[in-house]
């Protein structure tokens, strides 16, 4: 696959804090590019930037081998941007806004009114084509809000969180059309501190933190990582005075986390070690309500790399 | 220009669906005028009435008011987030500002030239021998409040602000002017002071146009009107950012 985009050293300071650290990363045709990250990591700077409405400090973005700065209109024309917020005027029809926002983009006439229809289509809103936009739900604005940023066909789409406040349903319905979207050759940028969506969509993913990339790849690599460990999560009645000193005696334990009554122990694959640890709390006459052990995920992977968990 | 017509239409018909903004250039202006004619009642000079006063000197109120409307539609809550798709797409972005600009124009100049032909048959208000010459007037004065307005929204970067700002301004600028009474008669500071305002000026240029039928400053507010809108409008290219929208 063709890159279709390449991000170098991209920099962003606000006053003296600096947002984006120099991260540099690139999204091939065809890929949904998921970047994963608490509120804060840098994700929406990161696209702000990609959509060239907020100037970098530093770093340069290339599209399909050109700097943006060189072809910006035509760079425009070629994005789609669902931005975080709805971004629609509730005043107007759902096929006013479509017809307006694609109009943006040179549509005109039979073109126009095919690229309406087809967007109706995609966000499900033909039959509501002609209600105002305020008489929607939550759902409803999201997926018109998308289907606003897709009407013009553009090659790259960026996604800033699309899915934020929304019921299950509007969810998957806007997750599958993410993949139908891919399906047909569209390239997404798609950002978002849902773990479940990034599963169920992404090609790659960047996990970013504090303006900085700490891991990149795709779901299975990113797993491999720690895939020699286990988690044990220990629900006990009251915790005592265990320190992790005494955990870390038990052979393969890798880290520990003690929050209240929950113990959660990292340890290595391959070590049964579990019976020894219960006779740790035995001993020390801990009375355990509660053991889960969980596989590797991607939720493991952020924790390992943050040292937090996602909606920390 | 097919991108730009689409913005300006759909400035407009924001704009016109504002029932705030339609009911203060119309409604409230009207009120206030037939308010303050009836107080202030009884004839003036010339046999002119308070009405007569206060349809001119509160148009020219509402001209400059303009100012509000413009930065509304720049940067009204409601309309910033739809507008960043705009920001978004391949549109210059001259093609957006200027669009503010002249949709606010033309909306504030159709209301106020509505309210102008209700009122003056209805109240007895003249607008000199040739009407024609006082809405030539009002074009310049609405077109640079547009753009002051939309001015100040990208030099403070916020509605609010500005819309503060604007509102002390204007609201002192036309009391120094006499727009609500006259403080000529005040003593000699006021009468000093209120030289100073350009509405005292702008309110002379209107009066003399509808009751002495004078064009001796239609020239001078004319040409001042069109060259304060040239460089508010190039002044919205330099300060105006796209970040300011995100």
């Amino acid at each position: 696959m063709d890159t279709i985009m390449t991000v170098n050293h991209l920099k962003k300071n606000f006053k003296e804090a600096s947002v984006l650290k120099g991260i540099s990363f690139y999204i091939r045709q065809g890929e949904v590019l998921c970047i994963l990250g608490p509120n804060g990591a840098g994700k929406s700077t990161t696209i702000n930037i990609l959509t060239a409405a907020l100037r970098s400090d530093g770093g340069e973005i290339l599209f399909k081998g050109t700097k943006i700065s060189k072809i910006l209109r035509s760079y425009k024309q070629s994005i789609g941007i669902v931005p975080q917020d709805i971004s629609l005027y509730e005043e107007l029809s759902a096929e006013q806004n479509l017809r307006f926002f694609a109009s943006l983009y040179g549509l005109y006439g039979n073109r126009l009114n095919k690229a309406v229809e087809e967007a109706l289509t995609f966000a499900g809103l033909n039959d509501r084509r002609r209600d105002k936009v305020k008489t929607f739900s939550g759902g409803m604005k999201r997926r018109l809000n998308i289907a606003c940023a897709i009407a013009h066909h553009p090659d790259l789409v960026i996604m800033d969180e699309p899915t934020v406040g929304i019921d299950p349903q509007s969810r998957n319905h806007i997750l599958s059309s993410i993949k139908k979207l891919q399906s047909q050759g569209m390239t997404v940028i798609y950002t978002t501190h849902y773990m479940e969506e990034v599963e169920a969509i992404s090609s790659r993913i960047i996990i970013m933190d504090h303006g900085s990339i700490l891991a990149e790849g795709t779901k299975e690599s990113l797993k491999e990582e720690i895939e020699n460990e286990k988690k044990y999560i220990i629900e006990v009645e009251e915790h005592g005075g265990i320190g992790h000193d005494e955990f870390f005696a038990v052979e393969g334990v890798r880290s520990v986390k003690i929050d209240g009554n929950v113990i959660e122990i990292t340890s290595l694959k391959g070590i049964e070690n579990l019976d020894r640890i219960i006779s740790l709390l035995s001993d020390h006459g801990e009375k355990i309500r509660n053991i889960t052990s969980e596989a590797a995920s991607l939720e493991m992977v952020f924790l390992k790399l943050t040292g937090r968990k996602l909606r920390d | 220009m097919r991108r730009f017509i689409s913005i300006l239409t759909m400035d407009l018909r924001n704009l016109f669906k504002n029932p705030v903004l339609v009911g203060y250039n119309t409604a409230f202006a009207a009120l206030m005028i037939l308010i303050l004619g009836y107080l202030c009642g009884g004839d003036y000079a010339d046999g002119k009435t308070a009405y007569q006063y206060y349809t001119i000197s509160l148009m020219i109120y509402g001209m400059l008011n303009g100012a509000m409307t413009a930065s509304n539609c720049f940067m009204e809550r409601d309309i910033k987030r739809p507008n960043l798709r705009i920001i978004y797409s391949p549109a210059r972005n001259f093609e957006i500002y200027v669009s503010k600009i002249v949709s606010s124009f033309l909306f504030n100049y159709t209301l106020h030239s509505l309210l102008l032909i209700v009122l003056c048959p209805l109240l007895n208000v003249s607008l000199g021998r040739n009407p024609v010459f006082f809405m030539l007037l009002m074009a310049p004065v609405e077109f640079a409040a547009a753009a002051l307005g939309i001015f100040f929204c990208c030099v403070f970067h916020c509605e609010e602000t500005t819309s503060t700002l604007l509102s002390l301004a204007i609201s002192i600028l036309c009391f120094l002017g006499g727009t609500f009474f006259s403080l000529d008669g005040m003593g000699e500071v006021l009468a000093f002071a209120t030289k100073l305002s350009p509405v005292k000026w702008l309110n002379e240029a209107f009066f003399i146009l509808s009751c002495d039928n004078s064009l001796r400053l239609f020239w001078p507010v004319f040409i001042s009107g069109t060259i304060l809108s040239a460089l508010m409008t190039l002044g919205c290219g330099l300060f105006f950012r796209t970040e300011d929208y995100i």
